[in-house]
Formats: structure tokens, sequence, C-alpha cells
């Protein structure tokens, strides 16, 4: 039984430690995401001409058209994860939001002439705890991770929450082992459930 | 001493009260990570329409109007304002919750209004609860407007306060324990590492 114990609390420890950073992040994101608070960078933009579009670009979809269009992307030196794409076909264009945490870029990209205009916005880094805190999200689920680091950044976000299940798993069973905190920590989980389940009632019903 | 002593309880006091607070979100970002197909709600809302006689009013269609069109209605919930419509009398908006979307198109000179009820399952209250905020970044004129979406807000700024002074004074708690300051200061310096190449690192290297 010591031993568990002991076991335990190494490993709420340092699981606890190693995934801090990313609590913290997922945290003080949530002030800005709860409030709207949101500083958004001036504009700057430029124009990139003659560039290699592959024909019929346009006409593909999704991670077949993405593998198309990022060395484009690249000639023009425009890294990240593509949000999306979108076709203006009277006007002969893709428009591509590209981010990297932080970086907001547009490509407006004009098929025929081979031109791109380019529009970034060098947001905080407020912007970038807010964006990793959305990502990858349940939204264009068939594009996202097109960029190694989404990805890379999809199983750390997997692992951030995974592992405060794990800590609040063994810091449950930690405080169960301190015979004279019970009592109060008792109250105080009685009187988180109430609120919890108070609100989500009220919300819900 | 005093301090070591009130710091390890403030950090299990607050574990203890925000527990379920923290498995929801823990637990819904991951369903929203993942759409799993056992927590899938959209498809499987239930829709139901019905035409309702309201009271016929002058006035102009914003957010108090919309109010009070939901409260004649006997409807609760945030109000999102649609676009403006260009046929006069006509108010479009829906009033939300996490179990209902009611999308309500009102004709206040006619005094008729249409609602669209969504009703979704458990899996689609949970999901909805993860980022019920009443605000969009998007767009700066969606306001709060719900009591209760204030209150679920607060209560998420609540956990979000809670889990940083957990952090914060976990640091202390290892700290303090001498034998585990290089172990621990590894697993602590491989994931700051690893998060501020995300946060601060990439923008720079591209």
């Amino acid at each position: 039984m010591k031993r568990l114990y002991l076991l335990t609390r190494d490993l709420h420890l340092y699981a606890g430690l190693f995934i801090s950073p990313f609590i913290l992040v997922f945290a003080i994101s949530v002030f800005c995401i709860v409030h709207g608070w949101m500083p958004v960078a001036q504009p700057v933009s430029r124009t990139v001409t003659g560039l290699e579009i592959p024909r019929g670009v346009e006409l593909l979809k999704g991670k077949e058209q993405v593998a198309q269009l990022r060395p484009v992307l690249d000639a023009m030196k425009v890294y990240g994860e593509i949000n999306f794409v979108r076709r203006v076909a009277a006007e002969g264009r893709l428009v591509i939001p590209v981010a990297v945490p932080g970086r907001e870029t547009e490509v407006s990209l004009h098929l025929a002439s081979g031109s791109a205009v380019i529009t970034e916005r060098a947001n905080s880094v407020w912007n970038a705890a807010v964006y990793l805190h959305k990502m990858p999200g349940p939204h264009n689920v068939a594009l996202r991770g097109n960029w190694q680091y989404i990805q890379w950044w999809r199983w750390l976000a997997d692992a951030t929450a995974y592992a405060t299940l794990l800590i609040t798993l063994s810091g449950i069973y930690l405080w169960i082992a301190i015979k004279a905190e019970r009592r109060v920590g008792l109250a105080l989980l009685g009187a988180g459930a109430v609120s919890f389940f108070g609100l989500v009632a009220a919300l819900a019903l | 001493m005093l301090f070591r002593i009130w710091n390890r309880k403030v950090h299990f006091y607050l574990g203890l009260y925000f527990l379920f607070f923290t498995w929801l979100f823990a637990f819904t970002g991951l369903i929203l990570n993942h759409q799993w197909k056992f927590t899938e709600f959209y498809p499987n809302r239930k829709i139901t329409t019905t035409e309702r006689s309201i009271r016929v009013r002058a006035g102009t269609p914003d957010v108090a109007t919309a109010r009070a069109v939901i409260a004649e209605l006997g409807i609760r919930g945030e109000i999102s304002m649609g676009a403006p419509s260009a046929v006069p009398g006509r108010l479009d908006f829906t009033a939300s919750q996490p179990r209902m979307v009611h999308q309500i198109q009102a004709n206040l000179i006619e005094g008729k209004a249409k609602v669209v009820s969504n009703e979704y399952n458990a899996w689609g209250v949970i999901h909805v609860l993860h980022t019920f905020t009443g605000v969009s970044s998007g767009n700066p004129a969606q306001q709060r407007d719900w009591i209760l979406t204030t209150v679920w807000a607060l209560a998420m700024d609540a956990v979000a306060a809670g889990l940083i002074v957990m952090v914060l004074s976990s640091y202390y708690m290892w700290w303090v324990l001498t034998q585990k300051r290089v172990a621990g200061g590894i697993a602590l310096a491989a994931g700051s590492a690893l998060c501020l190449l995300f946060v601060f690192g990439l923008r720079w290297i591209y």
C-alpha cells in the first residue's frame, strides 16, 4: 500500500510538472476566449509574381488540394496550417488563410496571372495561446493537421487532457490518504459538485 | 512553514472544488478534437417547428425586442441576432442554451413568429458547455445578454484561475522536495521547452 502511495505521488508530481506549462497556456487563453479579448495587429501586404500554380488546383478538394498548394505557399515563404481554401470562381482566384501560432496570413492566389497578394498579421502571444487552445478543434476536420506542427500539437493537446484526467484521479487518491483532510475535502468536493451540477441543470433544463 | 502548509491545502482544496469542472473541460476537449462517433449529437438532434402568435409591437428590431419576444414565447437563452432583414418588421435571431437552440423568425407587424427548435442529446449538452461563452472574437457586436451565460463565463474564469493557482502552488511544493528537484526540473524543463516552441518559437522559425 505504501509503495502504491509513493508511486502515485511521484506519477502525480512528474506528470503534473511536465504538463503544467500546457495547462497554463490552456488556462490563460480561457480569459481571452471567454471575454472576446483578442488584440489584432495591423495587416501588412505584399505581392508575389511569377508563381508556378499547378493546373486545375482550384478543382481539387481537401488534402489533395492542400498537397498541391503547399509548394506554391513554400515558394512565397508562407508557412503554417492551412485553415481552408475558398474558391472565388468569378475572379479566378483562391483565398487561402494560413496560420502559425501568433501569425495569420491570407493568400489571395490569382490563378491566371500566377501572382498572389499576401496579407500578414503578426499578432500577439495571446493570439498564439488562443489559436493553440482551439487547435485542432471540430472544424474543417478533413483538412486539419495539414502542417506537421499542428499534428504534433494534436498529440500534445490530447496528452494534456489525458494527463489532467490522470492527475485528478491520482490527486483524489493522495487526498484520501490524508485522514485529517477528509472532512474539509469532502465538504469542498460536495460544494463543487453542487455548484457544477446546479449550474449545468440551470443552463440546460 | 505556515505558507508551506497552506500552499498544500490550497492546492488540493482547489483541485477538489473544481474537480467536476476540470473533468468536463478535459473530456470535452478530447471530444472536440476527435468527434468520436459515439459522441455525435448534431445529426441526432430533434427538430420541431411551430408557428406562434405574438403581440404586435412597434420598435427597433434589437436584442431588447428579441428578449421580449422570447419571454412571450416562454423561451430562454442567449440571443444572437441575425442579419437585418429587408422585410419591414421582420426580426431573425437565435436563442441558445446548451440543450436547445431556437431559430426564431418573428414578424412584429403581423404578430407571428416561426420557431424552429433544435434539441440536443446529452453529448450535445456537454459539447456546447465547453464553448458556451456568449461572445465571439470574430463578431465584437455579439455580447452576452443572458444572466446564466454570464454566470457560466464566470465559472470558466474561476476554473482557469483555479488551475493557474494550482500549477503555481505545485511548483512551490515540488521545489521544497529537495530530493526531487532534479527529476522534477527535467520534467518541467521538457514540458516548458515543448510548450514555448509552440507559443513563441514557431513564428520566429517560420
